[in-house]
């Protein structure tokens, strides 16, 4: 942003609201940090660039990746069935030509795809270290890259391609939400990287390759295997081209000071990530080459691919270079860190020419930081403090995420700290997901007790152990509002609502006529069924996705960092991983809840009104019924409100649709499980394609987000909305154990205005409600502080609040760039006032 | 025998401004005093009252229909309730749609109201906060309070009475031993400015204020006195000399905290839904500069904890300070 209209504004008395910015940097950071927002001015940038082998037939655009998305599913297919669609026209067009060895066709998959990235890696994509204000090596990394498909392949890759589009775009265009086998999502073993080195983890392929016979050898398990032993020895190779680079900069350089960096970066990555890390720049070194290449390799820079409990995994080596030997001060430690948020940022770049807001604010590099250990004992440690005030400096800026995981034995010093940074942003830069909820989650799942405590967040908020675990966090999302549609008409759409499907078409299962229902029991049986088909529905296209991925989509790269891949010989698109599930997210929960709990009073205990009633006044969108409709909205019970009645009724439905999920397993091995984040469906797509809902909401206004209230119905303030929270999760035994039924987590927002925070005695008060809502509440956290009229300040003078950063779960973005739809929604918020 | 019922007003949750902690406060119905800047003016008689939101009516009339008395009707200028018809039934504002029409005050008995208080005891407990009944005057209610605090008490629930002072000593010495924190109320040091203004005179409230003071002191509990701070009316240096004076001199500084509440009129809308003619209604705010001057004058009293919150008026711009949004320190209205 331009800082001189800041200035000017300021001056101009415009700038009602102070808004967070960064402070305290460095020098080397705060020139990394503000030569990172020069944007388009820079002149290096990390735009993706793509790379095929050559072929007629050659796909470097897998667009299952983005079937998740529905801004871009235009941008797929535009003309007719077979349309390659914009993005993979582009990107092939594009693509750089690739010389292959000579032996190339013959290889199997998976050793086309890595011998592919290798080339590609080492030979085409420039090894650059960007300024002499940067620390950690490691530039480009967002492509596009070749599938590597033979003739063959392409052609049964293209024919189940369509197939899958075909059922997906259906499945989303008749409002049940979106879905597909998505990329990231993941914590690899980062950790086994620092501490051994992918030199064992190359030790370790080669000991299960040379042990298997010699028909395993020729089949699939061997393919995979003698792709992975060759992955793993990339970050070595492109290490040593980074390190020449260094050395080859440090003959050019004049100062001292640049002579001795640049020795030392080579000499880091001479060492790393082959050998384990002896320092904790070299801990860093690793842990960024790895995660890079991991993005390359996937062609899918950013989302939820996460590094797991950074602040653990590289505590020792902080301790011993920070603490005990004083090898650098905690200032140089921060550069270090500074460099590394620096390029986690360039996922951003990826498109910048093009400008992409929408798609990438979501983007979720996650760090876990503090936590509890084994015992319930706290973790937090000097490197945790250390990068909470990194994060603390560089807000607002997107990347890395922090998600900070408190519990019953958090210190106060640590609250203290997160309150404060509360304080001073408008969304706090942070989430906090809470342990003991979502431990219980992880031990549901059937994780050991003695495990699960040292769980991850990938993502926004999601659960996930560590190294170990892919979860599929957002592969399904399911708009569960759809249910009621269904159940009101039988298993059909609205009549007027067939957008795709056939007039009439039956889709879910015939209940019967609700017109004919005498009872509630029989209504809530029927709607259990159209659930129970809507998740099943869910699988099945679901599958069709993991199936072809598992078949064409090799990774064996960053399956040589999962573990399981390697004793199991699979890839991780394929059932490797140790841990393996897809998750299916529940969408538009509380707008469920809302709407049978009217039905359940109005039509059935009061008889207020019939059910004809209410579905003409669906079907005409409440625009003959305005009376109904207000009607609806204050007179029935609502979720949200630590009402027992109602908190009791939303804990069947939670449980209903919850268990169904864990029927279904994938081709591919992976299990089926619950959860519920909405990323930004419930105020866009989803909310769109969905018809009037007897809670009152209009058709196409915004659904309920995630596991909070629907907007504006949770009047008794934070405590009630927490309290009943933790209840719909399950709440807890009657000897206090806490009961998860969402091993996985479930995002809850909330918005408070700043005025609870307004000085020492309030922050205490505050410090309270979070230790509060470890007792009572969920599995993570968004605050945020907004006052309404900041708000809409800013919707006016966007100039002035370029830096305003808000969050809505775990979906963060600047304010001014996010659309008046969702900018009014936040505005219209509830805010919970003192 | 406990009252059965009490006439509750509200119950808000997450309370940080009436005492220590988290709490939830429950405000009773019916007040002895008539104060001229009263900020709740819902809670002054002892019987329900009908408000009605403009903005939330939908125009469908329902409520005029429901009326059995005839009492409501609606036109361009908006719902007229006929206070004179009205009974208070509440037919009208069960039955509209849209929350528009809301009536203060409903009966609880004992069991629910602590049901409902005591689920967020997790949060009293990690910031030790409780309860706090506050209205009105909840010692109008005296069966009913006593056997509500004992319950809160016997559950591990603290709890903390505001309380006018205007009421019995017997009836202090039946509540006190159930009450952790006392916020007592010390408006006016003047007994005739007192009865002027409140309606009574202030010598029970000054003496009750020595005995709870004695009280609070030899049983280990806790005092803070409050007092509103009006133009024109309590915000006179006199008057904080003379309370500052008898916290330190007769009250020999017991009270733990005295909390100067600057006067806010964002009750103004309050008051115009109630049909009740508010003399303040146009009154400006105090500004931060004079609230900080009484602090001082306290201080320099020996008062030992003396401090102010609340609306005041944006500041005047004589530093050249451009400052647009009014100078907010906390709405408590």
């Amino acid at each position: 942003m331009s800082k001189s209209n800041e200035i000017d504004a300021k001056e101009k008395g415009e700038t009602k609201f102070p808004i967070a910015e960064s402070h305290d940097l460095p020098p080397r950071s705060k020139w990394l940090r503000d030569y990172y927002f020069k944007g388009l001015e820079r002149e290096w940038n990390n735009q993706i660039m793509s790379f095929t082998t050559g072929t007629d037939w050659d796909i470097v655009f897998h667009e299952g990746d983005y079937y998740i998305n529905p801004e871009i599913h235009y941008y797929i297919q535009i003309l007719g069935k077979n349309d390659r669609g914009v993005f993979a026209s582009s990107y092939r067009s594009m693509a750089i030509p690739v010389g292959l060895t000579d032996n190339f066709w013959e290889l199997s998959l998976p050793e086309r795809r890595i011998t592919f990235l290798e080339k590609v890696m080492l030979d085409y994509i420039p090894q650059e270290i960007i300024s002499e204000n940067d620390l950690i090596a490691g530039g480009r990394f967002n492509t596009q890259l070749s599938r590597c498909f033979n003739k063959d392949e392409a052609k049964e890759y293209w024919k189940k391609n369509i197939r899958n589009r075909e059922a997906v775009f259906k499945y989303h265009k008749s409002g049940f939400g979106n879905l597909g086998a998505i990329p990231g999502h993941i914590i690899p073993d980062y950790k086994t990287v620092v501490k051994k080195g992918f030199k064992y983890i190359y030790e370790k392929a080669k000991k299960t390759y040379d042990n298997l016979t010699n028909e395993e050898k020729n089949g699939s398990k061997g393919e995979e295997l003698r792709a992975i032993m060759i992955s793993t020895e990339i970050p070595k190779k492109l290490a040593k081209k980074y390190a020449e680079e260094c050395r080859r900069l440090k003959d050019e350089a004049t100062s001292p000071e640049n002579v001795e960096r640049l020795e030392q970066m080579a000499k880091n990555l001479e060492r790393v990530p082959w050998e384990p890390a002896e320092t904790f720049w070299q801990g860093i070194q690793a842990v960024w080459l790895t995660h890079m290449l991991v993005m390359a390799e996937e062609s899918y820079s950013g989302p939820g691919l996460s590094f797991g409990r950074i602040d653990q995994y590289l505590w020792d080596l902080y301790k011993k270079d920070v603490i005990e030997q004083e090898l650098f001060t905690q200032e140089f430690a921060k550069d270090i860190l500074g460099s590394f948020w620096f390029h986690c940022n360039t996922v951003y770049d990826a498109m910048i020419k093009v400008g992409n807001q929408g798609i990438i604010s979501g983007f979720g590099q996650i760090i876990t930081l503090s936590g509890c250990g084994p015992n319930g004992e706290d973790l937090t440690n000097e490197l945790t403090y250390t990068m909470l005030e990194v994060i603390d400096s560089w807000y607002p800026s997107l990347e890395p995420k922090p998600n900070v995981r408190i519990h019953r034995n958090s210190p106060d010093k640590l609250l203290n700290i997160l309150v404060d940074m509360i304080a001073r942003s408008q969304g706090a830069p942070f989430i906090l997901n809470f342990d003991e909820r979502s431990i219980a989650g992880m031990v549901k799942e059937g994780i050991l007790k003695e495990e699960a405590w040292n769980y991850g967040v990938v993502g926004c908020l999601e659960n996930t152990m560590q190294g170990n675990d892919r979860s599929g966090t957002v592969n399904c999302n399911l708009n569960l509002t759809k249910s009621i549609e269904l159940t009101l008409w039988n298993g059909k759409n609205m009549p007027g609502n067939d957008i795709v499907t056939k007039l009439g078409e039956q889709i879910g299962p015939e209940m019967g006529n609700v017109e004919d229902f005498q009872t509630w029991e029989e209504f809530y049986n029927a709607w259990k069924e159209q659930v129970k088909f809507m998740i099943r529905y869910t699988v099945d296209v679901n599958n069709l996705c993991e199936e072809l991925r598992g078949d064409f989509i090799r990774t064996p790269y960053l399956s040589s960092i999962v573990r399981g891949c390697i004793e199991q010989g699979l890839d991780i698109t394929n059932g490797g991983p140790e841990l393996r599930f897809v998750t299916v997210e529940g969408v538009g929960f509380a707008t469920t809840v809302d709407s049978l709990l009217s039905i359940k009073k109005l039509v059935y205990e009061d008889k207020k009104y019939t059910m004809a009633q209410i579905k003409d006044s669906i079907m005409n969108d409440f625009k003959r019924n305005e009376v109904m409709q207000t009607y609806l909205m204050n007179k029935a019970p609502k979720y949200g409100n630590d009402e027992d009645d109602a908190d009791e009724f939303s804990k069947m439905v939670m449980e209903t649709w919850a268990e169904e999920c864990w029927r279904y397993k994938t081709p591919t091995n992976f299990q089926y499980r619950p959860g519920m984040l909405s990323w930004n469906y419930w105020a866009g797509a989803d909310a769109g394609l969905t018809i009037a809902t007897p809670n009152g909401r209009n058709k196409g206004s915004f659904l309920s987000n995630a596991i909070c209230p629907t907007n504006g119905v949770d009047i008794k303030g934070p405590t009630a909305v927490t309290n009943s929270v933790g209840k719909v999760l399950g709440g807890k035994t009657e000897s206090g154990e806490y009961i998860n039924c969402l091993p996985n987590g479930a995002s809850h927002t909330i918005t408070f205005n700043p005025s609870i925070i307004k000085d020492p005695e309030h922050k205490e008060k505050f410090k309270a409600y979070l230790r509060g809502y470890i007792e009572n509440g969920g599995t993570a956290l968004q605050i945020n502080m907004l006052d309404a009229e900041m708000l809409k300040d800013a919707q006016k003078h966007p100039e002035n609040y370029k830096n305003l950063l808000v969050r809505v779960t775990g979906y963060n973005a600047y304010f001014t760039t996010i659309g008046r739809e969702l900018q009014e929604e936040i505005i219209a918020r509830e805010s919970h006032r003192i | 025998m406990a009252e059965s019922k009490a006439l509750i007003f509200q119950i808000q949750k997450m309370s940080t401004e009436d005492g220590p902690g988290i709490r939830t406060t429950v405000f009773f119905k019916q007040c002895p005093l008539n104060c001229i800047w009263c900020h709740n003016p819902e809670s002054i008689l002892k019987t329900k009252q009908l408000e009605w939101f403009k903005h939330k009516c939908i125009g469908c009339k329902i409520c005029i229909e429901t009326c059995p008395l005839g009492a409501l009707s609606l036109d361009e200028d908006g719902m007229h309730i006929d206070r004179d018809k009205c009974d208070s039934c509440g037919l009208c504002s069960e039955e509209c749609p849209s929350t528009a029409l809301h009536m203060f005050g409903k009966l609880w008995d004992l069991e629910d109201l602590y049901y409902e208080i005591q689920k967020d005891k997790v949060y009293y407990t990690q910031s030790h906060g409780g309860i706090t009944v506050s209205g009105g005057e909840p010692t109008l209610q005296l069966d009913f309070l006593l056997a509500f605090l004992k319950k809160c008490k016997e559950n591990g629930i603290s709890t903390a009475l505001d309380t006018c002072g205007y009421a019995s000593k017997n009836t202090y010495e039946k509540l006190l031993p159930f009450v952790d924190l006392i916020l007592l109320d010390i408006k006016e040091i003047n007994s005739e400015k007192h009865e002027k203004h409140t309606g009574v005179p202030n010598t029970l409230i000054l003496e009750n204020a020595i005995w709870i003071s004695d009280y609070v002191k030899k049983y280990n509990k806790k005092l803070w006195i409050r007092t509103p701070i009006i133009p024109n009316y309590t915000a006179t240096e006199e008057n904080i000399k003379g309370i500052g004076d008898f916290i330190v001199n007769k009250l020999h500084n017991i009270p733990e905290r005295w909390d100067l509440l600057s006067f806010n009129n964002l009750c103004t809308a309050k008051y115009e839904r109630l049909d009740i003619e508010w003399s303040l209604k146009d009154f400006p705010l105090i500004s931060s500069d004079e609230m900080d001057k009484f602090i001082e004058i306290a201080k320099k009293l020996g008062v030992k904890n003396v401090q102010w919150s609340g609306l005041t008026r944006k500041k005047q711009s004589h530093d050249g300070d451009s400052k647009k949004s009014k100078e907010t320190k906390l709405p408590s209205c």
